[in-house]
C-alpha cells in the first residue's frame, strides 16, 4: 500500500515536472520541405546553436518534403486557420514563396519583413531581389558538374551554345531533370529561355507576366529540341536533382547541372567520384536563387520567429551555410571571413541570375513538357 | 439481416438499430469526404459562366478528349494498368496455387518473400529500384560479369513503372488468391481425381470457376491502386506520356491550371467508380448467396 501510494506520488510530481519544463520554453513550429542536406542542416546546426543563444524558445521542425503540396499545403492550412481565426500552429516557413498562390496575397497571409523587425535584413544583398514578406537566408547557383576523367579541362563549356554542342557531340553522356522536379534542371531550361530572349534576366520582372516574352518561349524549346536525343538514354529526365546526381555518380553520364549546395556537400562526402568538377558559364551563369524564409501573419509566436529569422542572417549562421552546407550566403561575402571567400573564388560568380517563377514558371515548365520532353509531335 | 432469429433479451428492433449507429461513422466519412466533394467537383466540371450565371456545358471535358497530350496520358494509364494486371495474374496465379498445395519450409519462405513487398514504402522501392534497373546499377554490373553487355535501362521508361508496380501489387494479390484457393476443399479434389480427372481438369473444371470472385477482386482493387498510382510512376516513369496521378498534380501544382486538373480526376475518378461498382457487385452478390445457403 505505502509502495503504491510513494509510485503514485512520484508520478505525480514526474508529470508536473515534465509539464513545466515543456511550459518553459515557448515553441517556434518551422516547417520545411527542402532535401535532406537542409533539414539535417537545421537538426544538427541552426537549431542547437539557435536554442543555446535563445534558450526561451523551443524549434519544433516538421519535414513535409514529398508530402502532397510541402510548404505549400501548410500555408493552405494556416490560411483556411486565418478565416476560421484558429491556430495555425505554423510560426516559421524555412522556404515559401509568398506570391506562390494568389489567394495568400489577397488575404495578405505572410507578414511583411522590415528591418526594424529583422536588424540583420539589413545586411542582405540587393540580388536576392525579396518580396516584403520574404527573408533570403541562403543561396545556392547552378553549376555544371563533371568528372575530369572524361571530360578535359579546356572541353567544359563556357558558354551556353557551347554546352549544346559539347551535347550533341556526346550523345548519352548529359543530363538535366525535369524543371518542375528540381532547381537543377530548371536552370538548365531557364537559360535556354534567358539564351533566346537576349540574355538579359532583369526582363522578368517577378509577379509580371508578359504574354509577348512568353511567346519568345518557343524558340527556347526550339534550343532544348535539338538536344533532345542526346541526352542520357536518348531523352530521360529524371524526377528530381538527386537522381541527377546519382547518374554523375555511377558514371551513367560525364555531365550535369547540379545546385552549389548539394554538388559541393555530395563531393565533401565522397558520393560524388574525386574526379569531379565544377564550372560554371561564363556568357551568362545558370539561374541561382535564394531560399526565402517566411512568417505567417497569424502566427501565435511571432517574437520567436522574427528572433530566428534574425539569426539565420547572422554572421555566424551565414559562414556555416557555406561551410556545412555548400551554399551561397545571402549577406554580402564581405561580412564572411577573408579565406573562405578565397575557397569559393572558383565559383563564385558577380551575377546571380534568378528566375521570378509566378506566372513564367507554369508557363516554362508547361512549355518544356509541351514541346520538349513529349511524346506527341508538336508540329502535329 | 432478415434471416436473423430474434431473441428474447434484446428484440430485432434493437439490434437493426445498433447495426445502423455501426455502420454510420464510417457511411457519414464516405459521404462527407466522398461523395459530396465528387459530386461537387463532377457538377463544376460541367458548369461554365454564362454572363454571371450558372450554364451547363462539358467544354471541359471537349477540351479534354481534343487535347493529343491528355488523350495520350489516359491512353497510356490504361496501358500500363492492364499490362501490369496481366503480369501480376501471370506471376501471382502459379505462386497462389503453390502456396495451397505445398507445404514445407520452402513454402514458409516463398510465402514470406511473397508477403515482403507489403513492408516496403513504395517510395523506398521506388529508390531500390533505380539503384538495381539503372544504368551501372545492380543489374547491368551482374549481366556485364556475365559477358552480356547490351543492356538498356527500363528506368524512366513506361517498363519501369510496370516493373515496380508489379513488385508493390505481389503481395495482396498472393493473399486474396491463395484464401480463395484455400477454400476449396482437399476432398473435393481428391474425389475429383478417383473418377480420373486430370491435373488440367481439376484446375479448369473445379479450381478456377471456384475462385472467379476472389479474381475479380483482385483485379478491381489491383486497378484502381495502379489506375491511381503517383509515387512509382513519379519517379521511375517518363517525363512523357505519364499517367492520370502523376499528370493531374502536374496540371494542378506546376501548370496551376485547377479547372483541367479538376477534369482529368472526374475522369479518373469515373472510370475507377466504374471497376469500384464491379468490386461492389461482386462482393453484395458473394453475400446474398452466402445467406441463401
Amino acid at each position: 500500500m505505502k509502495l503504491r501510494l510513494i509510485l503514485l506520488v512520484v508520478c505525480i510530481a514526474l508529470l508536473g515536472a515534465l509539464s513545466v519544463s515543456a511550459q518553459d520554453r515557448t515553441p517556434i513550429y518551422v516547417y520545411t520541405d527542402s532535401d535532406t542536406n537542409i533539414s539535417d542542416f537545421w537538426t544538427n546546426t541552426i537549431i542547437p546553436a539557435f536554442e543555446a543563444e535563445f534558450p526561451q524558445y523551443e524549434v519544433i521542425l516538421t519535414i513535409v518534403r514529398g508530402v502532397g503540396g510541402g510548404n505549400a499545403d501548410i500555408a493552405n492550412r494556416a490560411l483556411a486557420a486565418m478565416t476560421t481565426g484558429d491556430d495555425p500552429q505554423v510560426d516559421f516557413f524555412e522556404t515559401m514563396n509568398t506570391d506562390a498562390q494568389q489567394d495568400w496575397v489577397d488575404a495578405e497571409l505572410f507578414l511583411e519583413v522590415t528591418e526594424e523587425m529583422v536588424p540583420n535584413l539589413a545586411n542582405v544583398i540587393p540580388a536576392t531581389n525579396r518580396l516584403p514578406q520574404e527573408m533570403p537566408y541562403r543561396g545556392s547557383q547552378v553549376l555544371l558538374a563533371y568528372n575530369s576523367d572524361n571530360v578535359a579541362a579546356e572541353d567544359v563549356p563556357t558558354t551556353y551554345a557551347g554546352l549544346l554542342e559539347w551535347i550533341k557531340n556526346n550523345p548519352g553522356q548529359f543530363v538535366y531533370n525535369r524543371p518542375d522536379k528540381g532547381g537543377s534542371g530548371a536552370a538548365m531550361v531557364t537559360r535556354a529561355i534567358f539564351e533566346v530572349t537576349g540574355q538579359d534576366p532583369s526582363k522578368f520582372v517577378p509577379g509580371e507576366s508578359d504574354e509577348a516574352l512568353i511567346a519568345e518561349f518557343s524558340k527556347a524549346w526550339e534550343l532544348l529540341g535539338s538536344v533532345h536525343d542526346s541526352i542520357y538514354e536518348g531523352g530521360a529526365y529524371p524526377a528530381g536533382n538527386t537522381p541527377v546526381l546519382e547518374l554523375l555518380a555511377n558514371g551513367s553520364v560525364s555531365m550535369i547541372t547540379a545546385w552549389s549546395d548539394q554538388g559541393l556537400q555530395a563531393y565533401n562526402l565522397g558520393v560524388l567520384p574525386e574526379t569531379t568538377r565544377f564550372a560554371q558559364l561564363q556568357d551568362l551563369p545558370f539561374t541561382g536563387g535564394y531560399a526565402f524564409s517566411a512568417i505567417p501573419s497569424n502566427s501565435t509566436n511571432q517574437e520567436g520567429a522574427l528572433a530566428l529569422a534574425n539569426f539565420l542572417l547572422s554572421a555566424e549562421m551565414q559562414q556555416a551555410i557555406v561551410e556545412t552546407i555548400g551554399g551561397f550566403p545571402s549577406v554580402s561575402w564581405e561580412m564572411l571571413p577573408a579565406e573562405l571567400q578565397s575557397q569559393y573564388t572558383s565559383v563564385i560568380t558577380d551575377t546571380v541570375p534568378t528566375w521570378p517563377g509566378g506566372a513564367y514558371g507554369a508557363a516554362m515548365v508547361e512549355g518544356w513538357y509541351n514541346n520538349v520532353a513529349t511524346n506527341i509531335d508538336p508540329s502535329s | 439481416m432478415t434471416a436473423a432469429a430474434p431473441s428474447q433479451s434484446s428484440p430485432s428492433w434493437r439490434k437493426g438499430i445498433i447495426a445502423y449507429l455501426m455502420v454510420a461513422p464510417p457511411l457519414l466519412l464516405m459521404i462527407l469526404l466522398i461523395f459530396i466533394p465528387a459530386l461537387q467537383s463532377t457538377a463544376r466540371t460541367l458548369t461554365i459562366d454564362v454572363n454571371g450565371a450558372p450554364g451547363f456545358s462539358i467544354s471541359r471535358y471537349t477540351a479534354f478528349f481534343q487535347d493529343p497530350i491528355s488523350v495520350s496520358n489516359l491512353f497510356f494509364t490504361f496501358q500500363v494498368t492492364l499490362i501490369t494486371l496481366a503480369a501480376i495474374f501471370i506471376l501471382c496465379f502459379p505462386l497462389a496455387i503453390y502456396l495451397r498445395f505445398a507445404n514445407g519450409k520452402l513454402a514458409g519462405a516463398v510465402q514470406v518473400l511473397a508477403l515482403f513487398p507489403l513492408f516496403v514504402p513504395g517510395i523506398i522501392l521506388a529508390y531500390a529500384l533505380i539503384r538495381f534497373l539503372g544504368t551501372r546499377g545492380t543489374l547491368d554490373n551482374v549481366l556485364s560479369i556475365i559477358g552480356f553487355t547490351g543492356y538498356r535501362t527500363p528506368y524512366l521508361k513506361p517498363d519501369a513503372i510496370i516493373f515496380g508496380l508489379v513488385w508493390e501489387s505481389i503481395p495482396f494479390t498472393v493473399l486474396v488468391l491463395t484464401a480463395g484457393l484455400r477454400q476449396i476443399s482437399d476432398s473435393l479434389i481428391e474425389s475429383a481425381r478417383d473418377v480420373g480427372a486430370n491435373s488440367w481438369q481439376i484446375f479448369w473444371r473445379i479450381i478456377l470457376p471456384q475462385i472467379a470472385r476472389p479474381v475479380l477482386i483482385v483485379f478491381s482493387l489491383n486497378f484502381l491502386g495502379i489506375f491511381g498510382s503517383y509515387t512509382i510512376p513519379y519517379l521511375l516513369g517518363p517525363a512523357a506520356p505519364q499517367m492520370m496521378g502523376v499528370f493531374m498534380q502536374q496540371t494542378f501544382g506546376q501548370y496551376r491550371r485547377p479547372d483541367d486538373a479538376e477534369t482529368q480526376a472526374v475522369i479518373t475518378f469515373i472510370i475507377c467508380a466504374f471497376i469500384g461498382f464491379l468490386y461492389v457487385r461482386t462482393v453484395a452478390n458473394q453475400r446474398k448467396r452466402e445467406d441463401s445457403e
